[in-house]
């Protein structure tokens, strides 16, 4: 009676472990870090050549589409101006990326964007997510007050 | 109206209380009218979340924009059925539904038991009641929904556009079917818990809702990616996404309950196991219903960030104490002297697919709150994407697709090895001749190779039972063919509505696979210009202008050739909507059974007219959505009157009475 437990006992942890092992490799292959663009910029120096993910807002002014090659670049800039103090970090940080621009994209809209951060101090994106509409909803009450 | 509703609101919640005390001080004190009085309430509570609910959709129809709930999310020129979808569209809406249904579902299950399982259902009452009393409490104090501005705007700020889609307005009401269901399987554990009947009178009571759980998750699972690949426009259905991992979550632990619950009901075996998928699968859904709605991890269709997650993290806490404190306090009456046999058994098989959903879920919920742990921990948030889930979960599924071929046909305790061969000959060719010939043909994709080999051996396994039940009956019954199948599954609803669910995920299964093969292709064009995309030859031939009072949209028109012959023209559009000043992308698919082209209008440059389109060329899709109705079908068949399983109903009841009586004497 035992042995045969002791059967289902080891194909049980088969399974278990073979559930944490794919889960360990698979967080180790596939993680990316996340900051807001004030931890990123103080951290960049170390940061080379890393898959990131980076929290900031689009500065005005800065964007540059070309929409017959799909290449886009802006600068990512501190969401709250002033938490970092003038001249101690690098203003923000340059942002290219290749694709079809997200419907939300515009100058001073928060986004997200992840991609490789490059040893010339260009944020490469793959993805960059505009922050989902329902965010705007406290907006709702200023733009009701002010019809 | 208002008013009313907010009343009708407080009055629930007076009531709930009432229902949850009584029924609670009335077993302790075996006074049946206590009971009773507890019921009446917990009928009340219902009616009176009714009224609340007809207030908010009288108030949205009537189009008070002095609610701000109404305000916020319709307009004046929003269509009515959407204008109905706002009642789930926003937080307090969605939270009144929640409770609506939730109360809709606890008056269906005391009433269904108003004669029956007398010992059960004060507790039941008072666990439906305690979880209606948490959202009722929300919606009085935290999120009121008829709470009213100080003016009275001119217009509404419209619905969400992401929500403007007929599968938006069937897909969250699905879903919380689903979610909320869960809660009655779970009160019926608490009660059978509480009260130490441990049989199995209260799993065979919540089999029907256990199953009607899984068919709504699995239908709001699948209506969710339905939407996601119509609305979201970036050429897939699912994302991995917290807010899809929060509903697939528990779809993984409910399916692994209906499988283990067969062993409880055949070999009074994984009592405890049960036991905890029950309560695992219902605090997986309101740890859902906490991820979407408190902000905690950002996502596409998370509600706006709001004060709710200490109050459902303290829910959690609750409801994990009360379970898991039971749960041992019984422990010892939950012990089973039978033991299993053999690996090569419908035990084992089921056991294993067990772990592997169990695995899927904790995998799941790992990697959905890896940002919090990591920063927790280490201080640094860390994120894992879509690659994680479909590294980890990806082999899994494909352990659990092989178990779905082994599973239903391999026989119980011990299978011998003349009828393994009998059982597994003709799968196990069909599975191997699709693999080599996929091999042949030129496939190395292994994954693929691998995936349609197992669909194949799981199918041919069930068609197999098929043809040989039908078979029998031809022959020793002499019946015609279809009059055979027919009652073949008629005199055995659970076993082949079963099968027939297991086709529809293997072809869902198929139809996933389909996305290795994925192509994928960004161009910008001018007018008139053509490109080229599998084999498809897309001609753009110029955009038009639409407008009306609620959206403002850019069309452009796409020709769609091969080899030279036009097929069909596609009409992706750019939207504005109005109200919101926002714009959104509507794609165009062109579905077939092998493959839907997906056309995006990516932007439109005015000045130079130019316009970029994204295109998709998806495998296989078609079948997900084929595959789920047919998981339907398999459903409504298994849920069909059962003239065996009353009797075993019938007699478990018996037994159980006998036991309480011996008890008693």
């Amino acid at each position: 009676m035992a042995a045969k437990q002791s059967k289902f006992l080891i194909g049980a942890l088969l399974i278990v472990g073979a559930v944490g092992y794919l889960i360990y490799t698979s967080i180790q292959e596939t993680k990316v870090y996340y900051f807001t663009i004030d931890e990123f910029l103080l951290n960049q120096e170390t940061l080379a050549n890393t898959d990131v993910r980076v929290a900031g807002r689009v500065q005005d002014g800065s964007i540059q589409w070309d929409p017959a090659a799909l290449t886009l670049t802006f600068r990512l800039m501190p969401i709250e101006p002033g938490t970092i103090p003038v001249g101690a970090l690098p203003p923000g940080v340059a942002v290219s990326y290749q694709g079809i621009l997200p419907d939300m994209f515009a100058e001073g809209r928060d986004v997200i964007v992840e991609g490789l951060y490059t040893p010339d101090q260009q944020l490469v994106a793959s993805t960059i997510m505009t922050s989902c509409p329902s965010k705007y909803e406290p907006e709702i009450e200023e733009r009701l007050q002010s019809s | 109206m208002t008013h009313l509703g907010t009343l009708a609101l407080y009055l629930a919640s007076v009531l709930a209380v009432y229902a949850i005390v009584t029924s609670l001080w009335g077993v302790r004190t075996r006074r049946t009218a206590w009971i009773a009085s507890g019921t009446q309430a917990a009928y009340a509570v219902g009616g009176c979340v009714v009224v609340a609910s007809i207030a908010l959709l009288h108030a949205l129809l009537t189009r008070d924009f002095n609610v701000e709930y109404v305000a916020s999310y319709s307009s004046s020129t929003l269509p009515l059925h959407y204008t109905v979808a706002a009642f789930w569209g926003g937080q307090k809406g969605s939270l009144l539904f929640w409770a609506l249904i939730h109360c809709l579902f606890s008056t269906i299950v005391l009433f269904q038991n108003r004669t029956r399982n007398q010992e059960l259902m004060p507790y039941v009452t008072a666990t439906l009641m305690t979880i209606a009393l948490f959202f009722l409490g929300l919606l009085c104090f935290i999120t009121p929904p008829f709470e009213r501005l100080s003016f009275i705007p001119d217009e509404g700020s419209d619905l969400n556009p992401l929500l403007q889609n007929y599968w938006m307005t069937i897909h969250p009401p699905a879903l919380y079917l689903g979610f909320i269901s869960a809660s009655v399987p779970f009160a019926f554990a608490m009660a059978a818990l509480a009260t130490g009947k441990l049989g199995d009178v209260w799993i065979r009571t919540t089999r029907r809702w256990a199953l009607t759980s899984w068919f709504f998750l699995s239908l709001g699972n699948l209506l969710g990616g339905r939407w996601a690949y119509e609305v979201l426009g970036w050429g897939g259905y699912w994302a991995w996404d917290p807010v899809e991992n929060a509903a697939i979550m528990p779809w993984f632990t409910a399916t692994a309950y209906l499988h283990s619950v067969m062993i409880q009901e055949k070999k009074d075996m994984l009592k405890v196991w049960n036991m905890t998928l029950v309560i695992l699968t219902f605090v997986l859904t309101i740890f859902g219903t906490f991820l979407t709605r408190s902000g905690v991890i950002s996502s596409v269709h998370s509600f706006t960030q709001s004060g709710l997650g200490p109050y459902f993290l303290t829910f959690l806490a609750f409801i994990l104490t009360v379970s898991i404190g039971l749960l041992l306090y019984r422990l010892p009456d939950l012990k089973s002297e039978n033991e299993f046999d053999s690996l090569l058994s419908r035990e084992a098989a089921f056991l294993f697919n067990n772990l592997i959903l169990v695995g899927l879920a904790f995998a799941t919920f790992w990697g959905t709150i890896f940002p919090i742990l990591s920063e927790w921990v280490r201080g640094v948030k860390i994120t894992v994407g879509p690659p994680f889930f479909n590294q980890v979960n990806g082999p899994l599924g494909v352990m659990l697709l092989f178990l779905t071929g082994i599973g239903p046909i391999i026989a119980w305790r011990r299978a011998s090895w003349s009828s393994l061969r009998r059982q597994f000959t003709i799968p196990l060719v069909v599975g191997l001749a699709l693999g080599g010939l996929l091999f042949v043909l030129g496939y190395r994709n292994y994954y693929a190779v691998v995936i349609f080999s197992l669909a194949g051996f799981v199918l041919a396994g069930i068609l197999a039972e098929f043809s040989r039940g039908t078979r029998a009956r031809q022959v020793m019954l002499h019946e015609s063919p279809p009059q055979a199948l027919g009652r073949l599954v008629g005199k055995n609803p659970r076993r082949y509505g079963g099968y027939i669910v297991h086709v529809g995920v293997v072809l869902i299964f198929f139809g996933v696979a389909g996305a290795l093969f994925t192509i994928e292709k960004q161009i910008t064009v001018s007018a008139e210009q053509s490109f080229e995309v599998g084999r498809y030859t897309l001609l753009y031939t110029g955009i038009t202008e639409r407008e009306d009072a609620h959206i403002a949209a850019q069309v452009a028109t796409v020709n769609v050739l091969v080899d030279g012959q036009q097929i069909d023209t596609m009409y992706p559009e750019k939207r504005l909507y109005k109200k919101q000043n926002q714009p959104t992308t509507e794609v165009d698919i062109r579905p077939t059974l092998v493959e839907d082209l997906y056309l995006v209008l990516g932007s439109y440059d005015e000045p130079s007219g130019l316009a970029t389109f994204q295109v998709f060329i998806n495998p296989l899709v078609s079948w997900i959505w084929i595959g789920g109705l047919i998981l339907i079908l398999g459903t409504c068949v298994i849920m069909a009157p059962n003239p065996a399983e009353r009797q075993a109903f019938a007699l478990a009841r018996a037994s159980a009475d006998i036991r309480g009586e011996a008890v008693a004497e």
